[in-house]
């Protein structure tokens, strides 16, 4: 049964200075090409990872290496704008019981409600920009089935996908570019009070 | 009788009004916001509050009540 959109509102991109350089670091899980792409764009990158964020991920892709399977999760944060350019910030990200095995990760419908709890137990109002997972053992690139994830859903400019590798200790981000999939540079930032980063 | 719901895009924040039959399926519904936001329906799921909504039941069915505010959330798959 068709259904009728009545009205809509697009959502107020807010004006927000990125975190300083001093606050901001590369990763020592960078493989070389996200490495040379960090220091290309250093005062201007696209993508800001939270430190604590991070160390879930990371933390979480070393759990499901022990397990032999990947992992997978959502970033949470926001997008802004500074001086005439658009960067995404992942504050933290969520997940829940997975569907997993050592080649496919999707989340298991039964840790939905789980998911749900995650997002509304965040102190901040969120946006989705992107999601992680991990290839324990295979590297860092995106396969067909998540570029099939990345055109479906995470297709705007802000998106981001994340990729771990807990064996190799690699990591790449990545985004959509003309329908296809490229790397991305993100760089890893800690608040004011927080002990600096040290991977 | 129809009703009227705001649907939240999970992924940037925009919000739409869709005004439902109540014998529309979530599916129906999950269909027309991807549609309008140039997304793939298929790889999303609906929400109210905790509560993941059923692709295959209808408004009435998942007790939809007018102003209900339901958010489109992604189900990624990576490989």
């Amino acid at each position: 049964m068709p259904t009728k959109i009545t009205s809509w509102s697009e959502y107020q991109v807010r004006e927000r200075p990125p975190p300083p350089p001093e606050r901001v670091s590369s990763h020592r899980w960078f493989t070389e090409d996200m490495d040379h792409i960090y220091r290309e764009v250093r005062d201007e990158l696209p993508l800001y990872v939270q430190r604590t964020a991070e160390e879930k991920m990371r933390n979480h892709s070393l759990a499901g290496m022990r397990a032999s399977h990947e992992v997978m999760g959502l970033l949470l944060g926001g997008r802004f704008t500074w001086q005439g350019r658009e960067y995404a910030l992942v504050r933290d990200v969520a997940t829940t019981e997975l569907e997993a095995s050592e080649y496919h990760v999707r989340f298991h419908e039964d840790g939905m409600e789980g998911l749900f709890e995650s997002l509304d137990d965040l102190d901040f109002v969120y946006s989705i920009v992107g999601w992680y997972h991990s290839h324990p053992g295979i590297g860092c690139f995106m396969s067909d089935t998540d570029v099939r994830t990345q055109e479906g859903s995470f297709n705007s400019p802000h998106h981001s996908a994340l990729v771990l590798d807990p064996v190799r200790r690699e990591m790449e981000a990545y985004h959509m570019v003309e329908g296809n999939v490229v790397l991305r540079a993100l760089g890893i930032y800690w608040d004011l009070h927080q002990d600096p980063y040290r991977g | 009788m129809e009703i009227e719901v705001t649907i939240r895009n999970a992924e940037n924040g925009s919000v739409l009004n869709m005004e439902l039959d109540p014998n529309t399926t979530i599916e129906d519904v999950i269909e027309g916001a991807a549609e309008f936001w140039h997304k793939e329906a298929g790889a999303y799921v609906l929400r109210r509050g905790k509560k993941l909504l059923k692709g295959q039941s209808t408004v009435a069915d998942a007790g939809l009540k007018n102003e209900d505010v339901l958010e489109l959330i992604p189900d990624p798959e990576g490989g």
